[in-house]
């Protein structure tokens, strides 16, 4: 059952944990602009969409999470961690030398990382893959969830994929962007336009959903919405903001990687919890 | 399943692409997961008819070879046995990073079938042209590579392969009316090279085409009193080290190969015969370090110096 | 067995046909003289009359009857 209040607690502390490993990582930093902007779209996907069974994450009844924005894992592990897949060892061995849990998911099938990504535009075509190995099995409950960034966008194998995605009558493929409209090197309409990219999903077959990526409710009411009696591959755009939480983060394309010294930590600890 | 003379040769006419379609029928024989993922390469993979008798097993996903191996990852994953396949440089150097996270990281057991490499379809330019694939696909951990002298052993490594769990290339060369250098069934063993013929003072190892050529380059040499032991190396990776080391004690080693001279199977011999302490020098045969204009096959194997009269020259001149 | 015969059984065991559609049969007038059944053809022939042959005529060889023709090219008379 949805509980608004469960999911925006899970939220506020998968927040306060990106800004504790980034600063417990040291000197290195983590990718903490691109983490910050998917906690609440994570958090509402496992509290309240994803079908998983926590005590077997091989279950093959199981819904599929992709992370193709692999910069992105932080997150993804802060949220795994709480809703108790993880381990507190698992989560306390981020980014240390030699860690299965570091910067880019490390496939771990037992614990629910479903590929390796890190190596961006991979995601969809390993979604596609998977979406067309569930209709094979005749597993019509599972879906593939492929969660991207707007600036992997630029990757030609996205396009492959999603034009395959539509044309194998994907309807377990759900697809989400998290448009937060920075890429590394600045904002996306300064580096590399993508005029109307809503259209350009729609026009390669897509059914296009957008929701406001830092209000449950609304992320939740999207979901619920896009998956019933789902008919094609649908993409959700979670409108979204780079660093999102963090005032000196937030928006700052130089904040893509990150280091939070003593001060900026307490600084964005304040603020968190102001 | 059975080789027999009469399909073996139509095989060798056939040429190691559309063999490929022929053998893929044998397929869900030996194992039901398995799949076949084409980029708009089915009809030069012959593979019309594994399409039209196993629709279910076949997917076409269009001229998109990062995709391709992206989408077999994912079928792969969930436990099925992909087969890929586009033209042999397409396959490799496209899809590089697919290969190298999807095959390599993540070991999936994904089968590229690389249709027409080296010069096989050299009529339609560099581009099409694949010298580099070997070099490529053995630099990446886990990978098997297979690279069959003619059609016989192409069904060979590709039922052997249909077997085995490892991501594996299986770069398929030559073209129509292939020369046949098996002539009847044979023991196929993935990385285990095979002694077609004993000799003293020379040993070629070659791989590909360039087995059937080299058999005759060391008919050639026999005639002018040398000695010549030739190998089949039909897997490039894992390398059958013993066998290089035999050949390493004859008084020159020679390696031969329709495919760059730089990383391919002159390379990975180079790699392996480095330590030893007494060794024979080591000539490697290969398509030197530059583009070939456009020609049809026959031709452009004299171009790079590949023919059997070339081989058999450059031996002696060095020998 | 005589040249026509062993000629005419090879199309009639490739094809699947009887005698007589084998002897009026063209390169594609039936699915299975297709590019596959028709190098089944030629190892077929080749094997029967112990001959190798050139490409071009492999590529030439368009019916029953251009075929013998041919096959008279490698001193098989019919």
């Amino acid at each position: 059952m949805y509980n608004m209040m469960k999911t925006l607690t899970l939220a506020k502390q998968v927040r306060r944990d990106i800004i504790d490993l980034t600063y417990k990582a040291g000197t290195n930093g983590t990718h903490i602009g691109g983490s910050l902007s998917i906690v609440e779209v994570l958090s509402v996907l496992y509290n309240d969409i994803l079908k998983l069974n926590k005590s077997d994450m091989t279950d093959d009844t199981r819904d599929r999470f992709i992370l193709s924005k692999g910069h992105g894992a932080m997150a993804q592990y802060a949220v795994m961690h709480r809703v108790g897949i993880l381990s507190d060892e698992d989560i306390a061995s981020f980014k240390k030398d030699g860690s299965s849990f570091s910067t880019h998911p490390y496939m771990n099938v037992k614990k629910g990382i479903e590929f390796s990504t890190g190596s961006l535009g991979h995601g969809l075509s390993l979604g596609v893959g998977s979406a067309l190995a569930l209709k094979r099995k005749n597993n019509v409950t599972s879906k593939v969830f492929v969660m991207m960034g707007d600036g992997e966008c630029d990757e030609g194998s996205i396009w492959e994929a999603a034009m395959s995605a539509s044309n194998f009558g994907l309807n377990n493929l759900v697809l989400i962007i998290d448009k937060n409209r920075l890429q590394l090197d600045g904002f996306i309409e300064e580096i590399m336009k993508q005029d109307s990219l809503e259209d350009k999903w729609s026009s390669f077959g897509w059914k296009v959903y957008g929701t406001d990526g830092h209000d449950v409710d609304a992320i939740y009411k999207t979901f619920s919405e896009a998956l019933i009696n789902q008919k094609q591959p649908v993409v959700v755009f979670a409108h979204t903001i780079k660093g999102k939480g963090v005032s000196f983060i937030e928006n700052k394309y130089n904040w893509h990687i990150g280091v939070l010294n003593d001060e900026l930590y307490k600084k964005a600890i304040e603020e968190l919890e102001a | 399943m059975e080789l027999n003379r009469q399909n073996i040769r139509t095989y060798s006419l056939l040429g190691s692409h559309r063999t490929f379609g022929q053998i893929a029928l044998e397929f869900p024989k030996i194992d039901d997961k398995i799949v076949i993922l084409a980029a708009d390469q089915c009809s030069p993979a012959g593979l019309e008819y594994f399409r039209d008798q196993y629709p279910d097993h076949y997917y076409n996903v269009g001229i998109a070879e990062q995709n391709l191996v992206g989408i077999a990852a994912g079928l792969a994953k969930e436990g099925f046995k992909p087969f890929v396949t586009a033209q042999a440089t397409f396959s490799t150097t496209r899809c590089f990073d697919q290969i190298k996270i999807n095959m390599g990281y993540m070991n999936f057991g994904i089968k590229i079938v690389g249709l027409s490499a080296g010069l096989a379809i050299g009529q339609y330019g560099a581009t099409h042209m694949s010298m580099e694939d070997i070099a490529l696909t053995r630099a990446i951990p886990n990978m098997v590579v297979l690279s069959p002298a003619d059609c016989t052993e192409t069904a060979k490594a590709l039922l052997a392969a249909a077997k085995d769990s490892r991501p594996t290339y299986i770069r398929l060369s030559g073209w129509m009316n292939n020369p046949i250098v098996y002539k009847e069934d044979y023991d196929f063993e993935i990385g285990k090279a095979i002694t077609l013929k004993e000799g003293s003072d020379v040993a070629i190892i070659a791989t590909g085409t360039m087995v059937y050529n080299s058999l005759k380059a060391a008919k050639i040499l026999e005639e002018q009193g040398v000695s010549v032991k030739v190998v089949d190396m039909h897997t490039i990776k894992p390398l059958d080290k013993q066998a290089v080391l035999e050949c390493s004690k004859s008084k020159l080693l020679v390696t031969v190969e329709e495919h760059s001279v730089i990383g391919g199977l002159g390379s990975a011999v180079a790699e392996e015969i480095a330590l030893y302490k007494e060794k024979s020098r080591h000539l490697i045969i290969g398509v030197e370090d530059h583009y070939v204009k456009p020609g049809e096959y026959n031709y452009l194997v004299k171009q790079v110096g590949l023919s059997a009269e070339q081989v058999a020259e450059r031996i002696l001149k060095v020998l | 067995m005589s040249n026509l015969e062993k000629y005419t059984n090879a199309f009639v065991t490739c094809f699947e046909v009887d005698e007589e559609t084998a002897k009026r049969l063209k390169y594609q007038d039936i699915s299975a003289w297709d590019s596959v059944g028709h190098m089944g053809l030629i190892a077929a022939l080749e094997e029967a009359f112990d001959i190798m042959m050139e490409t071009d005529d492999i590529i030439d060889l368009s019916s029953f009857e251009k075929g013998k023709e041919i096959l008279s090219k490698y001193g098989i008379e019919f």
